[in-house]
């Protein structure tokens, strides 16, 4: 039944391009944080909410990728 | 295009022009925050797809059941994912898509448990009250108001509750209420995102993405849907005519301000209005102008009720739009017609929801609405070229109440004419009015004012026809059905044609009755080939009728009687007096000689005496009655008052007299609907004046000055039917 393997292998792919996702996120905040220093916008408590954004971001990358290897070597195991 | 007009208590002004640019009076800084807001939504919504996609790789069947051919790599696989959508410093507590895995982010939101992307979201929200307390100096120097915000964004929750209770306590609910209103909705889905109650999570995600209506209260969770579906009914309704004075005030020429000064006469009585209006090109068009909520019963006969108003804004179809619909229908307009939709507060939810409305909007043309201080953000017009208009207060808290309010940072109709401005009048409900809509506009908001009056160029002009309707949740019950559903026919006497019988909408009773002198009784009955008087003790029973008649089809009239009850003039003297006394008209053969009567109209006192042979006086009448007493009074010169005692319930009686007139005796009868209370112990006391007048006079010879009854029957809401009196020998 090579339709599991291949159904476990596309979760992995689709938490590998996640991982890519959070990324761009993590940089579009990083952006956000600066346009709004630029501008004289930024509250005083931004600084540390987008930090905590930024490492979350980084921990949930990180996971995905982690998560998304797993699938793989299952995806391998599991094969007929 | 930017308006700011405050220096003194004038309006500053925040519009969308219809090209879709954001255009603002508040500087960079606001729109940066609102820009901010905007993406962060965009990085929370991606983030939540990602943990809707770790959660599918977690849950999926087809990966759960290869587990007995790698269950080492797939023990190891599931424990990665289960990490990824748990992880407290990654994705957070994110269980997401599909059922199972709602119910789970609903149980971690119980625990307090968050996720990534409602932290995300918790930024954006605070990003935009920043934006608004830059329009807002007030919240910023609030340090009560900053509190309670604070403590929101950071999911404090007791201390949230302490600065909620201080602020009601410091200002009471208006004025907390009024203060809060520009940030309402963002604080209402900061605390439904952080608190512990997993029902309103939805609500406040759809507030803080701005994806749609809120479907439940922010707070309890209770589902929006659930409360707007008790407001049911097809709508209906009926023409009315405005008093002479209502329509002398309303507008003769088209304009924005003219139909919203239409909207303000007709008022919150469950009216509408339609005019005609011949444009400038000749052309005639209608412009339908609707009210917003009625003050009262939260739930009435009105589709203007405060349910109305909520399913108005929540469902895309109500009961309220649904009765517009048919008072334009009956308005008589051809297909195609061109229509222009004005509505304030939740009529301007209800025009939107007859814009969004496809067969609506295949039978007219809507080519404008125009909703003022109304929550329609999440309305969508059938006809892309209908034009709509949106004025918002930012302090006036209705409009928010879709969840998007002045923190907004949606375009969500790029295409709309939006004015949400603000001025020096914070206080909510006063800035809700359309009093002061209309003063803004006029005074505060002229480049807005001019925009709309400018797009509703085709409706400005002559005003050539208008209809009231009064609007209902149903189909009404035909006035007075069933028991006033009866044939009328004509009666003919010197003041005219009076169309008979003569139906009481809406009246109150009270009879009052007393044992007097024999003598005296005996002669009132003298000639009439009535009596003796039925006797109680050896005292003649005498009866004063006294009734206000509000609403009858003869107009509203009070009217006293004094009569002196008398047995079947047939079968004088028999035992059978008493039962027959409570029989119904149709079978009484007792009844009341009507020895004197007082009138308050004129009308009624000149008919009378062709249709009922008694010869009123017409005199000012007095009627009070209340479930504890009364007080009747016939000018100065007869006073009943006094407390009614203990009332015992009973159906009210019907009443027959006899009078007469040029030698004959006419009996006629009123028939009653409603309900009565017997007091076996009045407390009530006839006064008797001095005055040279007859029924002063009767009064004394019966002895009546002073008396307390035996007994009174009191209805204070009842309906009658009264009939001509019929001729009959008695001699």
């Amino acid at each position: 039944m090579p339709a599991v393997p291949e159904g476990i292998a596309g979760h992995a792919g689709v938490l590998e391009s996640d991982a890519r996702a959070l990324a761009e996120c993590a940089e579009r905040l990083r952006e956000i944080e600066v346009r709004l220093e630029a501008g004289g916008a930024a509250p005083p408590w931004l600084y540390e909410a987008v930090n905590a954004h930024l490492a979350a971001c980084a921990e949930a990358a990180a996971d995905l990728v982690a998560a998304s290897a797993r699938l793989r070597t299952y995806a391998e195991r599991a094969r007929p | 295009m930017s308006e700011e007009i405050d220096s003194s208590g004038g309006a500053v002004c925040e519009e969308i022009d219809p090209a879709g640019a954001a255009v603002s009076g508040e500087g960079d800084a606001a729109a940066l925050l609102r820009e901010a807001a905007r993406e962060l939504v965009e990085i929370g919504v991606a983030i939540h797809d990602v943990a809707a996609h770790a959660t599918a790789a977690l849950t999926d069947r087809v990966a759960l059941g290869a587990l007995p051919r790698a269950p080492a790599a797939g023990y190891q696989a599931q424990r990665a994912l289960m990490r990824a959508v748990t992880n407290g410093d990654g994705l957070g507590y994110a269980p997401a898509g599909g059922r199972l895995a709602t119910l789970a982010a609903r149980v971690g939101a119980m625990t307090g448990a968050e996720s990534l992307a409602v932290r995300v979201l918790t930024t954006s929200l605070r990003l935009r009250i920043a934006a608004v307390v830059l329009d807002h100096p007030e919240l910023a120097g609030d340090a009560m108001l900053g509190r309670l915000i604070e403590a929101a964004a950071a999911d404090r929750d007791l201390e949230a509750i302490r600065a909620l209770r201080a602020l009601l306590r410091d200002r009471g609910a208006v004025r907390t209420l009024s203060g809060l209103a520009p940030i309402f909705g963002e604080v209402l889905a900061l605390r439904a995102l952080l608190d512990e109650n997993p029902l309103n999570d939805a609500a406040a995600w759809l507030i803080a993405t701005g994806k749609g209506y809120a479907t439940a209260d922010p707070i309890t969770g209770m589902s929006n849907r659930a409360v707007a579906v008790l407001d049911t009914g097809e709508g209906a309704a009926r023409r009315v005519d405005l008093s002479a004075a209502e329509a002398a005030r309303l507008n003769s020429h088209g304009s924005l301000l003219g139909f919203l000064r239409n909207i303000s006469e007709v008022g919150t009585t469950g009216r509408m209005l339609i005019q005609s209006v011949e444009g400038p090109d000749g052309v005639v068009r209608h412009v339908v102008q609707v009210p917003g909520m009625r003050a009262g019963r939260p739930d009435n006969a009105s589709p203007q009720d405060l349910l109305g108003a909520f399913s108005s804004a929540v469902l895309d179809s109500s009961p309220y739009s649904r009765a517009l619909a048919k008072a334009i229908d009956d308005y008589g307009l051809p297909q195609g017609a061109e229509l222009a939709l004005i509505g304030h507060s939740s009529g301007g939810a209800a025009i939107m929801n007859l814009v969004q409305d496809a067969k609506f909007c295949a039978r007219y043309t809507v080519t404008h609405a125009v909703a003022v201080g109304s929550p329609i953000d999440f309305k969508k017009p059938a006809d892309p070229r209908t034009w709509v208009a949106s004025v918002t207060n930012q302090h006036d808290i209705i409009p928010t109440l879709d969840g998007q309010g002045a923190g907004g940072c949606f375009d969500l109709h790029p295409d709309w004419y939006v004015v949400d401005y603000y001025d020096s009048t914070h206080l909510f409900p006063l800035c809700h009015g359309i009093e002061h809509y209309i003063a803004n506009i006029a005074d505060d908001l002229p480049g807005a004012r001019d925009v709309i009056d400018g797009r509703l160029g085709p409706y400005r002009g002559v005003v050539v026809r208008a209809q009231a309707y009064l609007l209902f949740d149903r189909v009404p019950y035909p006035e007075g059905f069933p028991f006033l559903t009866v044939p009328t026919y004509p009666a003919d006497t010197s003041q005219g044609a009076v169309e008979l019988p003569i139906r009481c909408q809406n009246g109150s009773s009270l009879t009052a009755y007393f044992a007097s002198d024999p003598g005296a009784a005996a002669g009132l009955l003298e000639g009439t080939g009535l009596g003796p008087a039925v006797q109680v003790g050896g005292r003649a029973l005498v009866a004063v009728h006294a009734a206000w008649n509000r609403r009858t089809s003869l107009g509203g009239y009070r009217e006293v009687h004094l009569g002196v009850v008398v047995p079947d003039p047939w079968r004088s003297g028999s035992l059978r007096v008493w039962p027959d006394l409570l029989r119904n008209a149709d079978r009484r053969r007792s009844g009341t000689f009507l020895a004197g009567s007082v009138v308050d109209s004129a009308a009624v006192c000149a008919v009378a005496p062709h249709l009922w042979g008694a010869e009123p006086y017409l005199a000012p009448l007095e009627f009070r009655l209340t479930a504890r007493g009364a007080r009747v009074a016939v000018g100065g010169l007869v006073t009943l008052c006094g407390l009614l005692g203990p009332g015992l319930p009973a159906s009210d009686r019907d009443l027959v007299g006899y009078a007469g007139r040029a030698g004959n005796t006419l009996r006629s009868c009123v028939r009653t609907r409603g309900s009565c209370r017997v007091h076996p112990l009045p407390r009530v006391r006839l006064t008797v004046g001095q005055a040279d007048h007859p029924l002063v006079r009767q009064l004394h010879e019966l002895g009546l000055d002073g008396a307390r009854p035996l007994l009174c029957l009191s209805a204070i809401a009842r309906q009658t039917l009264r009939g001509a009196g019929v001729p009959v020998l008695t001699t």
